[in-house]
């Protein structure tokens, strides 16, 4: 049931994305998200494509991987895509009309932009975090980023702290759900026949037995941590230092400028630039 | 003085409830390697926590080299002197790659990154760990999980270490893995070790056993001393090794022989002499 979970899976390796400062890579996970969602013209669109090919390049993460994280976004990108294609009410001459389905060539375009730009988001955020960055050194950027906050007390170790055992705690509590059910299951509990609100009602048994033993451990892990002189953020050192290099800010600068340049290609038309080709030329 | 002293310990969870600590003295001395016996709910874990002060006592008072563990100010400091490892494994692990879990106690105790370093890499050797320190920790066997634990109980470098039932649940072969660390600190190292159990092959190990029974201590000694004693063990629904078992039930059919043999080696021993003088006489 529960066999499939990528989320948050990462891929130890040694490519440019694995060796990128966490930090800088949270800095350009912004930029990143802002210039996919931005990206309006065709021009900004190929720019923003571009940049997420190259993301991809440089993660050294396999075809087959990718694959496999857009495999369960099917419906919801073939949902996105049908609903912008049939419901998009443009101008001029519909391209198909046929009893009530009518098309505009708008509504393609507007259809295949949606599309490509959430596998754009979906490629290009897992591969700049997910893929390549330890959930550590993942909690070790939040927290770095988010310390001027400190400042006006907000708990930003202890939330860094609960965000790293939170991931910890996924593949344990993942194996105990599987555990559970096929402790239910052994009792004859049926969790897959039945009406939509029985098959939610079959879920109780899971849930409760899984609620109570996490709090459990929680409790358990409380003390072994206070066993090992955990005392909050305070005074607390790292085994692991953030070291940016040169190449990181090279790399930050690089996506500054390709966020500057959608802003700035959105503004273009397209028949614009070709003027300007050929004005240059 | 001895290392840890209780001095009239008393207990309860709750103010109503009943008390899970009787009128408990006892002194354990440092370096010693001592196993606390007893059913289940005879308040043993109850003595765990208290001995390290997680828990402190309703009465009375426990002294950890000469700290009261009621001593709110002094707590960090017993915490650094006595350290536990707890039964469940994944419930005491906090990170989610094996040395940054080892790393988490001095990283709380604030050490230079040098020093988290080289007591890590310490801690992993002398466990047998060092090839898996870059793994996953959920991936690891249980028996694994449970060095781990051990290995972030020695990287805070304690001078002692409760192990509460730490090998219940592991399967024999982890069982024997831990005991064998358990005897290694002790011996090599020079770590106080104080072990609640029910395994009495496990017990059989100690320098000294304490068998508890309602919250009380009901008797305190040497294996050789307790494992004779098949009677009064029985009374309190605790077995014997089987060796020790064996011999006892040879005695009372009318043989002349020992008590309190505990190996099985030892047992031959006693049995060859035994069947050649019976020979010969």
């Amino acid at each position: 049931m529960l066999k499939d979970v990528t989320f948050g899976q990462y891929y130890p390796g040694n490519s440019l994305l694995h060796r990128t400062d966490p930090r800088i890579k949270m800095l350009i996970l912004i930029e990143y998200l802002v210039l996919v969602l931005v990206a309006k013209s065709e021009l900004a669109a190929l720019i923003s494509l571009a940049f997420t090919a190259f993301l991809i390049a440089v993660s050294g993460v396999r075809l087959r991987v990718l694959i496999k994280s857009v495999k369960p976004l099917i419906f919801v990108l073939a949902f996105t895509a049908i609903i912008n294609l049939f419901f998009t009410v443009g101008e001029g001459e519909p391209l198909i009309e046929w009893s009530f389905i009518t098309v505009y060539s708008s509504g393609v375009r507007n259809a295949v932009m949606m599309l490509l730009r959430l596998l754009s988001l979906v490629l290009g955020t897992s591969v700049l975090i997910s893929f390549t960055t330890s959930p550590l050194e993942l909690t070790d950027a939040i927290e770095a980023l988010l310390s001027p906050l400190k400042k006006i007390k907000v708990p930003v170790h202890e939330f860094a702290m609960m965000m790293s055992i939170a991931l910890r705690f996924i593949p344990t509590l993942i194996e105990e759900t599987n555990k559970i059910i096929s402790a239910q299951k052994a009792r004859c509990a049926d969790f897959e026949s039945g009406k939509l609100l029985e098959r939610i009602k079959a879920l109780i048994p899971i849930l409760i037995p899984l609620f109570v033993s996490a709090v459990r451990r929680a409790e358990e892990l409380a003390d072994a941590m206070e066993c090992r002189c955990y005392n909050g953020g305070e005074g607390r050192t790292k085994l692991k230092a953030m070291k940016s290099r040169p190449t990181d800010y090279v790399f930050l600068f690089a996506a500054t400028v390709v966020t500057v340049a959608v802003f700035l290609a959105n503004r273009l038309q397209f028949s614009e630039i070709l003027t300007l080709c050929k004005a240059i030329f | 003085m001895s290392f840890i002293e209780a001095r009239g310990v008393e207990f309860a969870y709750s103010p109503d409830e009943e008390k899970v600590i009787n009128n408990i003295d006892l002194k354990i001395e440092k370096g010693s390697y001592v196993a606390i016996l007893g059913h289940n709910g005879c308040g043993k874990s109850t003595l765990a926590k208290l001995l390290c002060g997680i828990l402190v006592p309703t009465e009375g008072q426990i002294l950890i080299d000469g700290a009261d563990t009621a001593d709110e100010e002094k707590s960090f400091e017993i915490r650094k002197k006595c350290g536990m490892v707890f039964q469940n494994p994944d419930n005491q692990l906090v990170a989610s790659v094996v040395e940054e879990d080892v790393a988490f106690a001095p990283e709380n105790l604030g050490l230079p990154r040098e020093e988290i370093r080289r007591r890590v890499d310490k801690a992993l050797e002398t466990v047998d760990m060092t090839e898996y320190a870059k793994h996953a920790t959920y991936k690891l066997s249980g028996g694994q999980k449970q060095r781990i634990a051990i290995a972030g109980m020695l990287a805070m470098s304690p001078e002692c270490i409760v192990f509460d039932e730490a090998t219940a649940m592991l399967d024999p072969t982890g069982r024997k893995e831990i005991v064998a660390a358990m005897k290694k600190l002790n011996s090599e190292i020079g770590i106080t070790v104080v072990t609640i159990t029910h395994y009495m092959n496990e017990a059989v190990e100690a320098d000294r056993i304490i068998v508890m029974n309602r919250g009380e201590i009901i008797a305190d000694g040497t294996p050789k001393e307790i494992f004779s004693e098949v009677e009064r063990l029985q009374s309190v629904s605790l077995a014997v090794p089987q060796v020790t078992e064996l011999m006892y039930l040879l005695e009372q059919d009318g043989h002349a022989l020992p008590r309190g043999v505990l190996h099985a080696m030892e047992a031959a021993d006693v049995l060859e002499a035994f069947i050649k003088e019976a020979k010969n006489g």
